[in-house]
């Protein structure tokens, strides 16, 4: 069985920024493993952990640089990586949903897995849909927002438990191959331990350009296009209640009756 | 952390991820409960396994499923756990450096397949047994003894502050063997369950609070034959094994003033008095001004010693220097820091007065201040000052 985990690099904004037209200026950007992909990582190398011959491929779209975070997730117990990238991609203003979904349909048609992990969202775009649209374009089953997967690798079935809105949870059984959307708190992922970064330095990370998986530049066009980045205006609505304890008792008791809270 | 002339910029991928997992695992599990335990004078013994389990322990040694990593990324650790606090350290630097490193180095093939993976994963704990109640800093006038018997030893003699040695399955013991003409220090693996092995822990200490301290009684304690280490004889045994934990407390020195540096420059930025933040104020960016560059300064000795002892160039000098400076530099630090905190920096709450106390000891094990000054003498003169 093959568990395909896709991952990205992060940017992490420091507390003061500049914005720097329609981007963040880079010397504001820490990067980092995706928090979401970090579950995702664990669930896939638990899978490998119980199940015999399974193998944890990790896949990640992104520059040199990001050879760090998919090499993090090779010392957590990911066998291989791949990381896509191509001059194309490094001159594209913003890789949108589906340019991400063309190229990791295009790995996925190479490694041909049983099963692609991939977090809920990403900590900094935030699209929140790469997972369930590559799964409509390989024509793979998918399930979103995960938080709980029993897989039986013989049935070729995930169960799977689905968080909802309002503390609704729903129970799926998802016919494999399959496109999970992993959601934080379905496992406590591990730290990389020393052991493991230094095995990591040993796998492999294939590198791959849009020729090598059968793509053409326009993959990178987007028909999105970020206008406008600002930081809204902040409001403040805090009371502070000063007095004693019976005093804002009171007092607090009297703003939770005025917003209808109790009698 | 300050890192400001950029040393950790130019690290390798390796040591930068050994460097992050360090620091993620201390900010997650460490950091959040430690002056709690410093108060309540307790280890957090639950990480004992878990900092076995990521390699923390003899990082930087070969086989028996240790990482082998590379001298720096081993410093980069120690300067994390020290970070949080001494005793954190201390429990890593006692179980790789001080334990781990003479077996690894000194033992024979039984010891090391019986020891050293247990010991890496942190499922046997060890402790180290030089110190005695009357020789500190002169440990080659010890008392320990081990007298040959049938086939083995009788141990007796008795240490002190030694790290560890109430929760210890093992103690590596420094004993003379009076059996032998030349009377030579030899180390000895002793299980602390065997009779007439007791570890008193030792109570009040104002310092290393978060750390477990106690004594090794040895009562006509038998050991076999097989117990010894083979593979060195005197105090060239002790002292190598001191080197590498001092390399470790030289990096680890950086990490306790780093974070009292970042604790005092995030309080003197937030505090306002007089209408300004306080950090606003020249006293204040003069001590700011002064930590950064001593904590440089120690940083860039503690990177120049990873290098020559990666490369086999590495002297006990150039450690005692590094020791000595880096721990001065940081016992400076923490207290400049406290200063800064005002009121606030003597509670709990904040970490620099913590450090400050820790540092006390730091100063004075493993080759206290004014030692390594002698040794730096004898180095510079030829001239030993203390025999």
């Amino acid at each position: 069985m093959k568990v395909l985990v896709t991952v990205k690099e992060v940017a992490a904004v420091e507390d003061e920024f500049e914005i720097d037209g329609t981007a963040i200026d880079e010397a504001y950007l820490e990067y980092d493993l995706n928090e979401w992909d970090d579950y995702a990582i664990e669930e896939g190398v638990q899978i490998s952990e119980s199940e015999d011959d399974v193998e944890v491929v990790s896949v990640t779209i992104g520059p040199e640089r990001s050879e760090e975070t998919i090499r993090m997730a090779l010392a957590k117990g990911a066998d291989r990586a791949v990381r896509v990238w191509d001059d194309s991609l490094e001159d594209a203003e913003m890789l949108d949903v589906e340019a991400k979904t063309n190229l990791l349909a295009a790995v996925v048609e190479e490694e041909e897995p049983d099963l692609v992990l991939s977090g809920v969202q990403a900590d900094d775009d935030g699209f929140g849909a790469t997972g369930v649209s590559l799964a409509d374009e390989v024509g793979f089953e998918w399930a979103a927002v995960v938080n709980d997967l029993e897989l039986d690798v013989e049935g070729g079935v995930a169960s799977v438990r689905r968080e909802l809105e309002g503390g609704v949870e729903e129970l799926t059984d998802v016919d494999l191959p399959a496109v999970l959307t992993i959601q934080t708190g379905i496992n406590e992922p591990r730290y990389a331990s020393l052991r493991g970064i230094r095995q990591a330095q040993r796998k492999e990370i294939k590198p791959m350009t849009l020729d090598d998986l059968g793509l053409s530049a326009d993959v990178a066009e987007s028909d999105l296009e970020i206008v406008d980045m600002y930081e809204p205006e902040t409001e403040s609505d805090a009371t502070l209640f000063e007095g004693s304890p019976d005093e804002t008792a009171g007092q607090l008791a009297e703003v939770l009756r005025d917003g209808g809270v109790g009698q | 952390m300050l890192d400001y002339v950029g040393l950790e910029a130019d690290l390798g991928e390796e040591e930068r991820l050994i460097r992050d997992t360090a620091r993620d695992f201390v900010e997650d599990k460490v950091r959040p409960d430690i002056a709690d335990h410093w108060q309540d004078a307790t280890f957090p013994t639950e990480i004992i396994e878990e900092m076995g389990a990521l390699g923390f322990y003899a990082p930087n040694l070969d086989g028996y499923d240790l990482p082998n990593v590379s001298e720096k990324a081993y410093g980069l650790l120690m300067q994390e756990l020290e970070a949080c606090d001494s005793g954190v350290r201390s429990m890593a630097s006692v179980q790789g450096a001080l334990v781990m490193y003479p077996i690894h180095a000194f033992g024979s093939d039984a010891q090391k397949d019986e020891w050293l993976p247990k010991l890496g994963h942190g499922e046997a704990v060890g402790c180290f047994g030089l110190t005695e109640p009357n020789h500190g800093s002169n440990p080659s006038a010890m008392e320990t003894h081990a007298e040959a018997d049938g086939d083995g030893y009788v141990l007796n003699g008795s240490k002190t502050w030694i790290t560890n040695s109430p929760i210890a399955d093992v103690a590596v013991v420094w004993a003379k063997d009076r059996s032998d003409d030349e009377n030579p220090v030899r180390g000895f693996l002793v299980e602390t369950d065997k009779a007439g092995v007791t570890t008193n822990k030792i109570d009040d200490k104002l310092s290393l609070r978060a750390s477990i301290t106690g004594e090794i009684a040895l009562d006509d304690v038998h050991v076999d034959a097989d117990d010894v280490l083979p593979h060195v004889r005197g105090m060239k045994g002790p002292l190598s094994c001191l080197t590498q934990a001092r390399f470790g407390i030289a990096w680890g020195a950086v990490g306790a003033a780093q974070d009292c540096f970042e604790t005092a420059l995030e309080y003197a930025t937030d505090r306002e008095q007089f209408g300004q933040p306080i950090g606003g104020f020249q006293l204040q960016q003069r001590k700011l001004a002064e930590m950064a560059t001593q904590i440089t300064n120690a940083q860039l000795l503690a990177h120049r010693l990873a290098d020559l002892k990666e490369r086999g160039d590495l002297r006990p000098q150039h450690v005692s220097m590094a020791k000595r400076n880096n721990v001065r530099m940081a016992r400076e630090t923490a207290k400049t820091a406290r200063e800064m905190l005002g009121g606030n920096g003597i509670t709990g709450d904040y970490s620099p007065m913590r450090h400050m106390a820790n540092i006390e000891t730091v100063y004075t094990y493993e080759g206290t201040h004014d030692i390594h000054t002698l040794i730096l003498g004898e180095d510079l003169t030829g001239i030993a000052a203390f025999e």
